[in-house]
């Protein structure tokens, strides 16, 4: 359960990989069960927009949990990168992805 | 690729029997004058749902699933939240979590119980 | 038994109407949940906790945060910093009903700020998770997989069947929930409300403006919009993406 931001953190997941700006991929991994990394965010670059906090993979994802912390972030995608076509420039999707979902996207 | 809710969606007997589209809080509330948008039992309804989250005996992702697959197939023509409750006790029965037969007879008694109040 | 809420001030008005009849629906909902209980499923203590928290929430709470964040703009910093921490000056603790939050709300609220050039609006395309603490039980459109789909795909026809239209250079940033964060829309203070106390404020903000598919302005203290039948056939071409394209080609 993720911890109020005033209470000391059981354990921390040490220094989170990316930061606010950086543009990430989110990566299509196979999942047994239900997933909380929507489907029409897989293989799309986004930019990393904020950190939210540091909590475990959820139980839904229990296929290779390992009980560490990590750290979860707000990504932002353009909605011309999400879909065909799009028509507004300026339009954008945010989710929110653990560390794990996202590698680094080479621009 | 997600895997599909392993919740069928095939129709269960005693909640089919159950449904009335005469008795839904929609249709009743206007005829008795009552304002309320919602029955009395539905903030007791989604106290279960959290309760059964927080539990673990139902994670909430699941039992969404479930209940998105029912309201669009089987109570489809059920609204709200008449539509919640019985996909909720449609998925408890699927998983086992109760039985159809100490439900049934549970109603029974329940409703004895409240007609003689 | 089934019945409104009657005013309890001693039997000098009218008995508010009540709905005369058990239904299998009530009795059902009496019937699954003892049998959970039994079954060791939840405890009746969790149960009577979780029902009172779930009668004590309503926009109402919502409507306070922008209207104070509107007049107060130390307060805004401090929402914008620490929403949870700021809730609990509007009375409101992210930490109920088990002190540590619910299974579906948790303590993770983050305040989407509107500008003159950002529109936010929220979703949970996987189940249709929702500020509860702060906007109360999510509308039934909130929650169907019509609007879940749809928004992400086509946000601006979604607002414009609101009534919402917002021109082409405003950004439109669909806020997906699908992890622990729970998010808000803390919209822009029309014009029209200099002078305006907090209470009249609050009485434009409402549940649809915090959601995003609506905009608050003087004079506008409902949401109203045209009623989409509970059970939208799912299998009509109209709400489709697939569909949409189909027209197209």
């Amino acid at each position: 359960m993720p911890r109020n931001k005033a209470e000391k953190p059981r354990r921390t997941a040490g220094k989170a990989r990316f930061n606010v700006g950086d543009r990430v991929r989110v990566k299509d991994l196979p999942n047994l069960f239900y997933s909380r990394t929507q489907m029409y965010v897989r293989g799309i670059v986004g930019t990393i927009a904020a950190y939210t906090y540091q909590d475990v993979i959820p139980e839904d994802e229990a296929f290779n949990r390992d009980g560490r912390l990590e750290q979860y972030y707000i990504v932002r995608f353009r909605q011309k990168d999400l879909w065909p076509e799009y028509p507004f420039d300026n339009d954008t999707v945010q989710t929110e992805s653990p560390e794990r979902w996202l590698e680094p996207a080479d621009n | 690729m997600s895997t599909k809710s392993e919740v069928a969606s095939g129709r269960i007997a005693l909640l089919d029997s159950i449904r009335d589209d005469q008795k839904t809080w929609n249709v009743l509330a206007p005829r008795y004058g009552v304002t309320n948008p919602d029955p009395p039992w539905k903030t007791s309804l989604v106290a279960m749902c959290d309760c059964l989250a927080a539990s673990g005996a139902l994670p909430a992702l699941e039992r969404r699933r479930a209940e998105d697959e029912l309201v669009d197939s089987v109570y489809r023509d059920v609204p709200t939240p008449e539509r919640q409750l019985l996909a909720l006790v449609h998925v408890m029965l699927r998983q086992g979590l109760v039985t159809e037969r100490e439900l049934a007879s549970r109603m029974s008694a329940v409703r004895s119980r409240l007609e003689s109040a | 038994m089934s019945h409104a809420h009657s005013p309890g001030d001693g039997g000098e008005h009218p008995a508010a109407p009540m709905v005369e009849e058990i239904t299998d629906f009530e009795v059902l909902e009496i019937a699954v949940r003892e049998l959970a209980i039994e079954h060791g499923l939840f405890s009746a203590d969790d149960h009577r906790r979780f029902t009172e928290w779930a009668e004590s929430i309503g926009p109402a709470a919502g409507s306070r945060l922008v209207a104070k964040a509107w007049t107060d703009p130390a307060f805004k910093a401090r929402v914008m910093e620490d929403a949870v921490k700021a809730c609990k000056e509007i009375g409101i603790d992210w930490a109920e009903p088990t002190g540590f939050g619910t299974p579906s709300d948790y303590m993770n609220l983050r305040v989407l700020e509107d500008t003159p050039t950002l529109h936010h609006v929220i979703v949970c395309t996987l189940c249709s998770c929702y500020p509860r603490p702060l906007l109360g039980m999510s509308p039934e459109w909130y929650r169907t997989t019509n609007y879940r789909r749809r928004l992400v795909r086509w946000p601006r026809q979604v607002l414009a069947e609101f009534g919402l239209i917002l021109p082409p250079e405003v950004e439109v940033r669909v806020e997906d929930s699908n992890q622990k964060c729970r998010f808000m829309v803390l919209p822009v203070r029309p014009e029209g409300t200099e002078n305006w106390s907090e209470e009249q404020l609050a009485q434009i903000v409402t549940r649809d403006c915090m959601i995003g598919v609506a905009l608050p302005r003087p004079g506008r203290t409902a949401d109203v919009h045209p009623v989409h039948k509970a059970r939208r056939p799912v299998q009509g071409p109209a709400h489709s993406p697939e569909a949409a394209n189909e027209h197209k080609k």
